[in-house]
């Protein structure tokens, strides 16, 4: 071999030895930051508090929902030493915004069950009964089995009722029979329409889309469940089978000024009546009739399917307490609970915090103001703890996926003032598309994962 | 409402959680696979195309398949928004795939380097 084939070959193996480092030195980079990648992702799942406070405060939460086991996951992070008590009887936890889905038979009910205990911190203390009785002027409530649980400080996150009795002639247990469906409260109803609904749209007939008056929570829901029905008789090719008429106890049908003008469009536009103020007022469910107060006095009209949304308002022990709204518009709606409604704090009891869907607040009655709120009540109340001002404050946020049709939406987020406030601005909230669909299908629910266990 | 970094870095693992012991599972061969083909001595190079072409494909059919798997019709997609959202999603699938099946093609097509 000559010297320059030697050199040559030299070169090559050294060009080949490079190549081979330069691929390994990528590797370990690679390696290196999806391992850095990991130690943050590990490190956000398990991180311990850099700054709790220190204290002996008995703190006592009323309700493990949404807001009552992300606020324990936020106060035990956030304090060292509390004594941390959540009261509710409920073991199982629902993931309510995936009702909708299920009552239209997209998801199946088994998807949106989930334990309690599984996001509950260990260092909380669970007392599985519900409260009877709110006592602020002696720090204390009672539980039906008459356990008394003094506290320092109160947080009530009861959620709502929801008022099947103020509807003449209306049970739960009608859900599922006589063409009757009601998407709220529990994933057994939500399967249950959604069989009527699968009756419905094969069989054709009068549909009524009702919603109750006042607050109400997810007040998308009674919407998306009146396009999301018209959807699937379209995509089975029944829809001119169907008469579809939306009640609407006011003059609107969403708060949100343009989602409002938006669907008032829509509505017509897929055939869908509206009917103005229409309350439903009551049911005959064996003669598929149901009567509405209007104006002009009660109509009845009879339907082949009805969707029936009953009003909500506080749970009794709650409403009937000193710590409800006592006048004024958010006492005659619903008894919900006084919180001054930008720091979530009673206004007459300053030890007493609430949040999610029992308080009186102009608008948020949804998973995501769950996600505003809590954040506000927990530091406000540690920095009452603390003897500080509370400065932290909630602006309404509160956020719906429209859902307009199966495999599309639109992502609506607005605040107090009932201006558009979206989180991802290249998402327009004026438009359908299928992001917000894919949000809502597969992203939401691992969303609402994260704030349960205080994250976001 | 804005998220922070360590916001969206909790939504993706709760995403990932009921998957989670199959992606350490993947993970854990691809770097013993890694230390093995590193203690051999195999050329990465050469199987770099055999991995791209592998991403490529499952990017296809992740393209093809994603609005179905989300309960969706392509009809659904309306705007920039929903394509570029689907084009970068399968081109992200691709990647992933591709790097993750580097060592196994390693292994299978890599030749030994011989220095």
């Amino acid at each position: 071999m000559s010297l320059d084939s030697r050199k040559a070959s030299n070169l090559s193996r050294k060009d080949s030895t490079a190549r081979i480092d330069d691929g390994r030195r990528r590797l370990l980079k690679a390696a290196g930051l999806g391992g850095a990648l990991a130690a943050v992702a590990g490190g956000t799942l398990l991180s311990a508090p850099t700054s709790a406070m220190q204290t002996r405060a008995r703190i006592v939460i009323v309700g493990a929902g949404a807001a009552g086991i992300a606020a324990a996951n936020r106060l035990a992070r956030g304090l060292d030493g509390a004594a941390i008590t959540i009261i509710d009887r409920r073991q199982r936890h629902l993931y309510q915004p995936g009702l909708t889905l299920v009552a239209t038979g997209i998801w199946k009910p088994g998807k949106v069950v989930d334990r309690n205990d599984r996001y509950l911190p260990q260092s909380v203390n669970w007392i599985q009964d519900h409260v009877a009785e709110f006592d602020p002027e002696a720090n204390r409530v009672v539980t039906t089995a008459g356990r008394v649980v003094p506290y320092d400080y109160l947080l009530v996150t009861t959620g709502l009722k929801i008022d099947f009795d103020a509807i003449e002639g209306m049970s739960p247990e009608l859900i599922g029979r006589e063409s009757i469906g009601c998407v709220y409260d529990n994933p057994e109803h939500a399967e249950r329409t959604w069989q009527m609904i699968d009756q419905y749209t094969a069989a054709g007939g009068v549909g009524l889309f009702t919603r109750g008056p006042g607050g109400i929570k997810c007040a998308g829901a009674p919407l998306k469940v009146t396009m999301l029905t018209e959807d699937i008789a379209r995509q089975r090719s029944t829809r001119r089978s169907l008469e579809m008429v939306y009640n609407s106890p006011g003059a609107g049908l969403f708060s949100q000024p343009d989602t409002n003008e938006f669907l008032k469009q829509e509505f017509p536009e897929r055939d869908i009546a509206i009917n103005w103020h229409h309350r439903l007022k009551g049911i005959e469910p064996e003669a598929h009739r149901a009567t509405f107060a209007t104006p002009e006095g009660d109509v009845r009209i009879d339907y082949d399917f009805i969707h029936v949304v009953p009003p909500m308002r506080a749970p009794d022990a709650l409403g009937n307490s000193p710590l409800a709204w006592q006048e004024g518009g958010f006492a005659d709606d619903g008894n919900w609970m006084e919180v001054d409604q930008f720091s979530m704090r009673h206004q007459r009891y300053g030890n007493v915090f609430g949040a999610g869907d029992c308080v009186g607040t102009p608008i948020g009655k949804t998973a995501a103001s769950v996600k505003a709120q809590v954040p506000v009540a927990v530091d406000n109340m540690i920095n009452t703890i603390r003897d500080r001002e509370t400065v932290a404050r909630y602006d309404g946020y509160t956020s719906c996926p429209l859902i307009t049709g199966r495999g599309r939406g639109i992502l609506v987020e607005f605040d107090y003032a009932l201006n558009m406030v979206p989180s991802f601005p290249f998402i327009s909230p004026y438009r359908e598309h299928w992001v917000p669909w894919v949000m809502k299908d597969r992203m939401l629910q691992p969303a609402y994962n994260a704030m349960l266990r205080g994250r976001i | 409402m804005a998220f922070s970094f360590f916001g969206i870095l909790a939504v993706l693992l709760e995403t990932i959680r009921p998957w989670l012991g199959l992606i350490v599972t993947v993970l854990a061969v691809d770097i013993v696979l890694t230390a093995w083909l590193w203690a051999s001595r195999r050329s990465w190079s050469s199987a770099r195309r055999p991995a791209l072409l592998a991403g490529a494909l499952v990017g296809v059919v992740t393209f093809f398949l994603a609005p179905w798997l989300t309960s969706a019709r392509f009809s659904d997609l309306s705007g920039l928004l929903d394509w570029l959202s689907i084009v970068g999603g399968s081109v992200a699938v691709a990647l992933l795939v591709a790097i993750l099946l580097w060592p196994l093609m390693t292994a299978l097509f890599g030749k030994r380097d011989r220095t």
